[in-house]
């Protein structure tokens, strides 16, 4: 098909939905977490590899909740057994949120988009 | 992020607008060519870990250069 | 002096050389190799996230969408010219395949919305102190989520058949545990667009319980990835 003058698009891109203050809402996510100025080559490397081991250790300890219900579940844990991996994972997740914290990064910056897997959170 | 940094902001100006802004920015900050090096805008898809491993080689290198330098001083 | 880079594009003569970019800026066509790339000249390191820029930088992109399809860069890209054409030569084949298969074409936006029932909200509840109750909250989680991710991969399989033969390729993003449960880019024909638009609304007619929201044509931000062919390249999978 020809691209030309003749066929112009609109001039900006249309906006068309009927509930326009419930998606203002849910994409204010995009600029919440926004730095306020970037140079998208050169940001600071430790703040990366931090982001990217925080996002790893996160996807693992929600692989082990998922274990340990599951495990639950099955019923070939004791209550004992239950109760102290429960602390432990309470525990796990106490201290990620710390370093989130200490990092400065927010769930969504942890949140991994794995393709055909799916988002991690 | 550092914790000095501003956030952008949302004021009352922007409200006819903020739909068509917030459209805007969904498309221009989270997708695009992207030159390597790129890290913390957002976590894309697997490209995190990919460009990661750049980032990896690198900080490796800094951490030897650091450990050089204290054995020698 | 770094480059503030916009787009890529095949067709040099589409570029209008009155247009302004970051902070009113000039925008300039660099040829490099047999691509052209738009940027501004630029004095400092980093590029401030203002509504302005962004709108400047949408705008030169969306310029040449009149008369070619654009690879756009991501918003915020500083580099040296040195760094741009490493870039671009070192891509060369991988940027190929991308025009081509952008070419004649234009991104289209579905964002859908479904609401989340009451039953799926927390109750407020007393700390919970104990592990077994920690994990018991956890099941619940699991279990709503479950059922979340089931009802959004239908919601996708949907979309996918209400566009079929309309689009060429199309990303799509799903968080099943949000409202804003699917994200969808099309990459539609341009002469496909009417045709496009009226399946669009016809099909929201039909999900009445969804909520919608249709956005474009956009430049393909969302098609300009080349990071898979490169993967691929290096064998990584």
């Amino acid at each position: 098909m020809e691209l030309s003058p003749e066929n112009p698009l609109t001039a900006e891109p249309e906006i068309e939905t009927a509930h326009a203050e419930e998606f203002v809402e849910q994409l204010r996510c995009v600029t919440d977490t926004l730095p306020s100025r970037i140079n998208i080559d050169a940001q600071s490397v430790e703040q990366g590899l931090a982001k990217l081991v925080l996002t790893l250790i996160e996807f693992i300890r929600r692989l082990l909740e998922k274990q340990a219900v599951r495990r639950m579940e099955g019923g070939d844990l004791s209550p004992e057994q239950i109760e102290e991996l429960g602390l432990a994972l309470m525990k796990l997740e106490a201290r990620l949120q710390e370093l989130k914290t200490q990092f400065g990064l927010s769930d969504e910056d942890l949140n991994l988009d794995l393709g055909p897997i799916g988002r991690l959170i | 992020m550092s914790s000095s940094f501003d956030q952008i902001i949302v004021s009352e100006e922007w409200e006819s607008n903020e739909l068509s802004l917030l459209e805007t920015l969904d498309h221009v900050l989270s997708r695009g060519l992207v030159i390597a090096g790129e890290i913390t805008i957002s976590v894309a898809d697997i490209d995190l870990i990919f460009i990661g491993l750049n980032v990896l080689v690198s900080s490796v290198e800094t951490a030897h250069e650091v450990l050089r330098k204290r054995q020698t001083e | 002096m770094k480059l503030y880079t916009y787009c890529l594009v095949e067709d040099l003569d589409a570029f209008d050389a009155t247009t302004r970019g970051i902070s009113g800026a000039a925008v300039r066509s660099l040829q490099i190799d047999e691509l052209a790339v738009l940027v501004t000249d630029f004095n400092a390191d980093t590029v401030a996230v203002t509504r302005e820029n962004a709108l400047d930088h949408a705008a030169v992109v969306r310029s040449v969408l009149d008369r070619t399809t654009p690879l756009p860069f991501r918003f915020g890209t500083l580099v040296t010219e040195q760094q741009l054409r490493s870039y671009i030569s070192a891509r060369k084949p991988a940027l190929q395949t991308r025009f081509a298969h952008v070419r004649g074409c234009v991104e289209m936006s579905v964002k859908i919305i479904r609401e989340v029932s009451d039953e799926d909200k927390t109750e407020v509840r007393d700390e919970i102190t104990s592990g077994t109750s920690f994990l018991e909250e956890k099941r619940r989680e699991l279990l709503g989520t479950k059922q979340k991710t089931i009802e959004a991969s239908k919601i996708e399989t949907w979309l996918r058949e209400q566009v079929d033969g309309l689009v060429r390729d199309e990303q799509v993003t799903m968080r099943p545990s949000e409202k804003l449960v699917l994200a969808a880019a099309h990459l539609v024909e341009r002469d496909k667009i009417p045709q496009y638009r009226e399946k669009m609304t016809a099909a929201r007619k039909n999900r009445r319980e969804l909520h919608f929201l249709f956005s474009g044509p956009w430049p393909p931000y969302s098609f300009a990835n080349i990071e898979l062919e490169f993967k691929t390249q290096f064998g990584v999978s």
